[in-house]
């Protein structure tokens, strides 16, 4: 494919029309700065293919702000020697008129034409996205996507297939691909991507399982269903059998037998009974008899009872009566003797009293002496403390006044002395016999005075001198002194004394005698504690007492006599004296004791005398014989009687035991029970027999085998036809796997041809390295030495290189199948080094033999070594506008 | 029936194993449908021919009823179909519908759906018919499972003088058929002659079959399964007097014959004797064919046109290919025009089944065969 001549108005920028004229074959280098129009032309070229006229999804086409604009896009080209053009509008104007060869077509007739020589598809809807693109989106490489060769390869992906099938010289398989679609389709009605069943063949799965579900239930209703017959079967016959039988007749039968049986125990036991109670009272009347028999028989012994008795107390009385004498004579003796004792007694107490007399009298006489002393004293002392008190008396003063006189005397004392000191001094030596007169006062002699007052010296003769003390203390000086005489003056006066010295001379007394007076009152308390008058009557009254004592010893001392014998003493008396009394009571009381003893045995003898007659008397009646006579028959006749009736009680006794009553009573029980439950069983047979009946008739009514027949019919229907499904699945997935395997192993086949270009390619790059082609026609492994990886571990810019080289090897490939192969480069390599680039020059020059190819740039400094004259799209641009 | 002296000539229908209620849901429901459809009206059929063959009853040696809980409507149309024959019936239980305490039978009566001119045997004794001068001894099953010979006592039931001793009972004569060992039921193969009988009509068996010439199974009136050959008759017996010997004969009563055939495939013409066969019988038929050996494309297409023509010939055609090969021949590969990479598949799939997995490969090639050949006709027209 050759393209000739492109032009374009009204896209983007390009608002007049732009046209690039005399396309070669080879390389057609186009340049231009950024934003000259380079991306829009080939944004152009693709909108003129892939893009449907009618398409909406091309306002990018439209220039700026033009909404009149009618992009279109004018495009010549030659592929196997037909000539073809197309005229594309868009937007506003939306055409599409293509000519081959003369022969015009249009609109979308017009499109897949070109789809179909180019190999690429439309978009249902929207626009031209890249899986749309095919074998062009192989070969025209945009701005900074040469690396990215695994998108663009899958997408070309059928397109190429298709394209290279009669490269592998045969035919790959017409319809091989629809075949795989049908087979495809039809495994999918019956399982899922996954390989799980779908659909029908799901459907039967779970039918299946249900109908399972369904006839395992009816296999158990039906299951019930039998043992609810077969119990339906027993029930009645066990029901005949009974309403045949009827054994709970058999057992109340037998029941009534026991009850009959029992009554007949129990009149036995009644009899026992009432023969018991016979015995009982034939017994206790048998005992009476007895104990009067007993009683009769002693009568006699009981007469040589009272006989000895007589005797013994004869015997008794007689040694009584003996004893007399004796005891007799011994309360004699001990009366002597306690009279004695009393009188011995009666002298001591006489003696006793004496001596207390005399110890008396000797103790008032010691006392009437004391007190007489003491009452001397105490007249002495009352004298003393009289005269005291009187002294006391008289020189009664107050202390504190003479303290406080005392007191003022010196504070007087002492301010005299101060006013010596301080008072005018007047010396005086005078001739003998001269005189001077002071204050009328005569002074001879000499002498000294001091001087307080004024004063007056006369002189005889001479005149009078007045003298006048100075100094103004003087003046108070005299005050205080005349204050303070007249406070002594006045205290004195108050002390009723004279003087200060007899102030002290009578306080000195007064204390002398307060304590004398104390002196003696303790004295006199001393000797006369209660007082003197009491002291003298204490002593008057002791006189009277020792003179009454001394006069009651006289008189006991003349009526004694002879008072000097020394009997024992009284404590001593007296405790002979009671033993003798405890043993004349002693002897006394044997005696009394002895009396009654006496007096008893004689009234033994008498009672015992009585009794005897009596009884001999009774026993000789002979009525008493008879009576004990008749007594030992009445006996005899109990006693048989007695026997007669242990007897027959035994032998009732035995009955009843043979016949155990309490076993009778469990038959009966037993046997009542027996015949209800059986016929409460019969009575729940019937019951169980109607409902089973009931229920069977609902059941039977649902025809449960037929069912169950008709489920199982079904379950190997399904069984059947999910077997079929189940085979044809495996059938389709086999045949699926076999088809998918041959396929590919034919893609294999096309990979050797396309390894062929790209190792031509390579080997200009590095000679030493190698890129493998995977079986879905992708650059896959990549070595170079001992270097190895895939193309995507590569750098960037080694990424672009081999992209460009695999684009390159499509190329080739396509251009061997007869197809059109144009290559866009848009500002590719832009990452390569020089070195490479070098390379890549090499290898582009070498495929423009055998395509054409647009390489735009706007770096043309890096392409000038290409041979080939650049286009400036600027000059045009000019060109155009000119 | 009277003679032509106008004497009476006793004769009656024999028949037995009815299985009625038995269901065919493993065919399609059409199909499933028709075969209990014919079994009512092999039960209006007997009833016909006792009618014109003048019987005097109908003996019905066991299994009216294929099971005890059978529908309600079951019962009702299986009495209603015996309408035709006004003459007596007398119906015995047999293993599958015994008499038991609750039963088909007491639920027939409790539906009222029994006519007054059927006698069910429901206990063991002797069914006088006066008029007829038949002394019927029967025999039914009581129990699901019977081990003793319920027979035995046939020798011990006195029947009035002159008339005929005929004993009804449900079971299998020992020693006389196959797989009869440990069998339930068992019948002693010489009880005619140790109770005297005139006859002995006898169900179990499905197939006609004669003990002895005073013995005898009637079979199944409709077959009702692929085995037991001889299905799908009656007898008519007819016995001039007491002692004499009994006049039998045979008659069809099926609508339906069913066939199994297990066929090998080896050389062109078996196919060919298989695809005649099936065209000579009869459209009243259910065919269940197993195939194996080996088939030529040529020849599977051959198959499935001889099938689907029979499908909508028969009442049912089950056809199992599962052991049979497909060895398509070098003409039916080049007919398919499988070229490229097809030709290779085609290659491995019969490689494939001659493998470990046979089934896959050679339904997988039958598809690819099938899909070529429908495309290749699509091409052509």
């Amino acid at each position: 494919m050759k393209l000739q001549r492109l032009r374009i108005e009204q896209v983007r920028q390009f608002r007049t029309p732009i046209a690039l004229d005399d396309l070669q074959p080879g390389i057609n280098l186009i340049h231009g700065p950024n934003e000259s129009g380079k991306s829009t032309l080939v944004r152009a070229i693709r909108a003129a293919f892939f893009e449907r006229h009618r398409s909406k999804s091309v306002e990018d086409l439209r220039p700026w702000g033009d909404s009149a604009a009618a992009p279109a896009i004018e495009l010549s080209f030659e592929h196997g020697g037909h000539q073809w053009s197309l005229t594309k509008s868009f937007l506003q104007r939306k055409r599409c008129d293509l000519q081959i060869d003369g022969q015009s077509f249009s609109g979308e007739e017009a499109e897949e034409k070109l789809a179909e020589l180019l190999g690429y598809q439309f978009p249902k809807k929207g626009g031209s996205k890249e899986e749309h693109w095919g074998i062009p989106g192989l070969l025209w490489v945009e701005q900074g996507t040469g690396q990215d060769i695994e998108k663009a390869v899958e997408h070309a992906g059928d397109h190429l297939k298709s394209a290279l099938n009669n490269l592998v010289g045969e035919v790959a398989s017409t319809g091989g691909d629809d075949v795989i679609q049908a087979i495809e389709k039809q495994r999918a009605e019956l399982l899922t991507g996954t390989g799980k069943p779908r659909g029908e063949y799901l459907q039967l799965e779970k039918e299946r399982a249900g109908l399972e579900a369904e006839i395992a239930e009816l296999g158990a209703r039906i299951e019930q269903y039998q043992a609810q017959v077969d119990r339906l079967g027993i029930l009645t016959s066990e029901f005949e059998r009974a309403n045949r039988d009827r054994p709970w007749e058999e057992a109340r039968r037998r029941m009534e037998q026991a009850q009959q049986h029992l009554r007949q125990v129990e009149s036995l036991q009644a009899q026992q009974l009432r023969e018991q109670e016979t015995l009982d009272h034939v017994r206790q009347h048998l005992k009476l008899l007895h104990q009067n028999r007993e009683q009769m028989q002693s009568q006699g012994k009981k007469l040589e009872q009272r006989e000895a008795d007589l005797c013994k107390a004869r015997e008794l009385l007689v040694e009584e009566e003996a004893r007399t004498p004796a005891l007799d004579q011994a309360v004699r003796d001990a009366r002597e003797e306690y009279d004695t004792a009393v009188r011995i007694v009666e002298q001591a107490r006489q003696h006793e009293i004496r001596t207390r007399l005399k110890q008396e009298i000797a103790r008032l006489q010691g006392q009437y002496k004391t007190s007489r002393q003491s009452l001397d004293k105490a007249a002495e002392f009352q004298q003393k403390l009289d005269e005291a008190r009187q002294q006391k008396q008289e020189n009664r003063v107050d202390a504190d006044a003479v303290q406080q006189a005392r007191a003022t005397r010196r504070q007087l004392d002492e301010e005299r002395i101060r006013s010596q000191t301080i008072a005018t001094r007047l010396t005086w030596q005078l001739e003998p016999g001269q005189s001077l007169e002071l204050n009328n006062e005569s002074l001879e002699g000499k002498g000294e005075r001091r001087l307080l007052d004024e004063s007056t010296m006369q002189i005889p003769g001479v005149g009078r001198l007045g003298i006048y003390p100075g100094g103004e203390d003087l003046a108070s000086v005299r005050r205080n002194l005349a204050r303070l005489e007249q406070a002594l003056d006045e205290k004195l006066r108050e002390l009723g004394v004279r003087s200060l010295d007899e102030a002290e001379h009578k306080l000195a007394h007064y204390q002398d005698a307060t304590s004398r007076l104390k002196h003696s009152e303790d004295l006199l308390l001393s000797v006369a504690p209660q007082g003197l008058e009491r002291l003298r009557t204490v002593t008057r009254d002791t006189l009277a007492e020792l003179e009454a004592r001394k006069e009651e010893l006289n008189a006991l001392l003349d009526a004694s006599g002879t008072a000097d014998d020394y009997p024992p003493s009284l404590a001593d008396a007296e405790r002979a004296r009671k033993q003798v009394e405890s043993r004349l009571s002693g002897a006394e009381a044997a005696r009394r004791q002895h009396e009654k003893a006496v007096l008893t045995a004689r009234q033994n003898v008498q009672n015992a005398n009585r009794e005897w007659e009596q009884l001999a008397e009774e026993l000789s009646k002979s009525e008493s014989q008879r009576q004990l006579q008749e007594l030992v028959e009445r006996i005899s006749a109990s006693e048989k009687r007695e026997s007669e009736l242990v007897t027959t009680l035994a032998s009732l006794d035995k009955k009843i035991r043979d016949a155990r009553p309490d076993l009778l009573q469990q038959d009966i029980q037993r046997f009542r029970q027996a015949a209800e439950t059986q016929q409460k069983a019969q009575e729940n047979r019937e019951r169980e027999l109607r409902d089973v009946r009931v229920r069977l008739e609902a059941w039977g009514a649902e025809g449960l085998e037929e069912q169950l027949s008709e489920k199982s019919g079904e379950l190997e229907h399904a069984n059947r036809r999910y077997e079929e499904l189940h085979r044809r699945a495996e059938a389709l997935d086999l045949l699926l796997n076999v088809l998918s395997e041959k396929r590919q192993a034919l893609t294999r086949r096309l990979q050797a041809p396309l390894q062929k270009h790209l190792d031509h390619y390579l080997s200009v790059l590095f000679p030493e390295a190698t890129l493998e082609v995977d079986e879905h026609l992708m650059p896959g492994r990549f070595s170079r030495g001992s270097e190895l990886g895939t193309m995507t571990e590569l750098s960037f810019g080694a990424r672009e290189q081999m992209g460009l080289i695999s684009r390159l090897a499509y190329a080739d490939l396509l251009r061997e199948a007869g197809r059109p192969t144009l290559i866009i480069l848009d500002d590719t390599l832009v990452h390569s080094d020089a070195e490479r680039l070098d390379g890549m020059k090499r290898i582009l020059f070498d495929a423009a033999h055998r395509h054409q190819i647009l390489l735009f740039t706007c770096h043309p400094e890096k392409w000038q070594d290409l041979g080939v004259e650049p286009r400036d799209l600027q000059a045009l641009k000019s060109q155009a506008v000119s | 029936m009277y003679s032509d002296r106008g004497s009476l000539v006793p004769r009656f229908l024999h028949t037995a194993d009815w299985q009625m209620g038995r269901s065919f849901s493993r065919f399609e429901t059409e199909d499933g449908a028709a075969l209990v459809e014919a079994r009512y009206a092999a039960i209006e059929k007997l009833a016909q021919l006792a009618v014109e063959q003048e019987c005097d009853a109908v003996l019905v040696a066991g299994d009216v009823f294929d099971a005890q809980a059978v529908s309600d409507r079951t019962i009702r149309r299986v009495f209603n179909a015996t309408s035709v024959f006004k003459g007596p019936w007398i119906m015995l239980p047999g293993n599958h519908d015994a008499a038991l305490a609750e039963s088909v039978w007491t639920r027939a009566r409790r539906l009222d759906a029994v006519p007054g001119n059927i006698h069910l045997a429901l206990e063991a004794g002797v069914i006088l018919l006066e008029e007829q001068r038949l002394a019927v001894l029967t025999a039914p099953l009581t129990q699901r499972h019977t081990y003793t010979d319920l027979t035995e006592d046939f020798k011990d039931r006195e029947t009035p003088q002159g008339f005929l001793r005929i004993g009804l009972a449900h079971g299998s004569v020992q020693g006389v058929l196959p797989d009869d060992v440990d069998s339930t039921n068992p019948i002693a193969p010489d009880r005619v002659d140790l109770a005297n009988l005139d006859y002995l009509a006898l169900g179990d068996w499905h197939g006609t079959k004669e003990i002895n010439e005073r013995t005898w199974y009637s079979g199944t009136p409709e077959p009702e399964r692929f085995r037991n050959n001889d299905a799908g008759y009656a007898l008519v017996v007819t016995i001039p007097e007491p002692g004499a010997v009994p006049e039998i004969t045979s008659h069809e009563i099926a609508r339906y014959r069913w066939h199994q055939w297990r066929e090998t495939l080896s050389v062109p013409s078996d196919l060919d004797r298989l695809i005649e066969r099936m065209e000579e019988l009869p459209e009243t038929s259910v065919l269940d064919i197993r195939l194996d050996g080996a088939i030529t494309l040529e020849g599977l297409q051959r198959l499935d046109h001889a099938l689907s023509l029979a499908e909508a010939r028969f009442r049912s055609v089950a056809c199992d290919r599962a052991s049979l090969q497909l060895e398509p021949t070098e003409d039916d590969i080049a007919s398919l025009h499988a070229d490229g990479y097809l030709g290779d598949v085609i290659e491995e799939l019969q490689m494939r089944q001659g493998g470990d997995s046979p089934g896959p490969a050679r339904d997988a090639l039958a598809i690819l065969a099938g899909m070529l050949k429908s495309r290749d006709q699509g091409v052509n027209q």
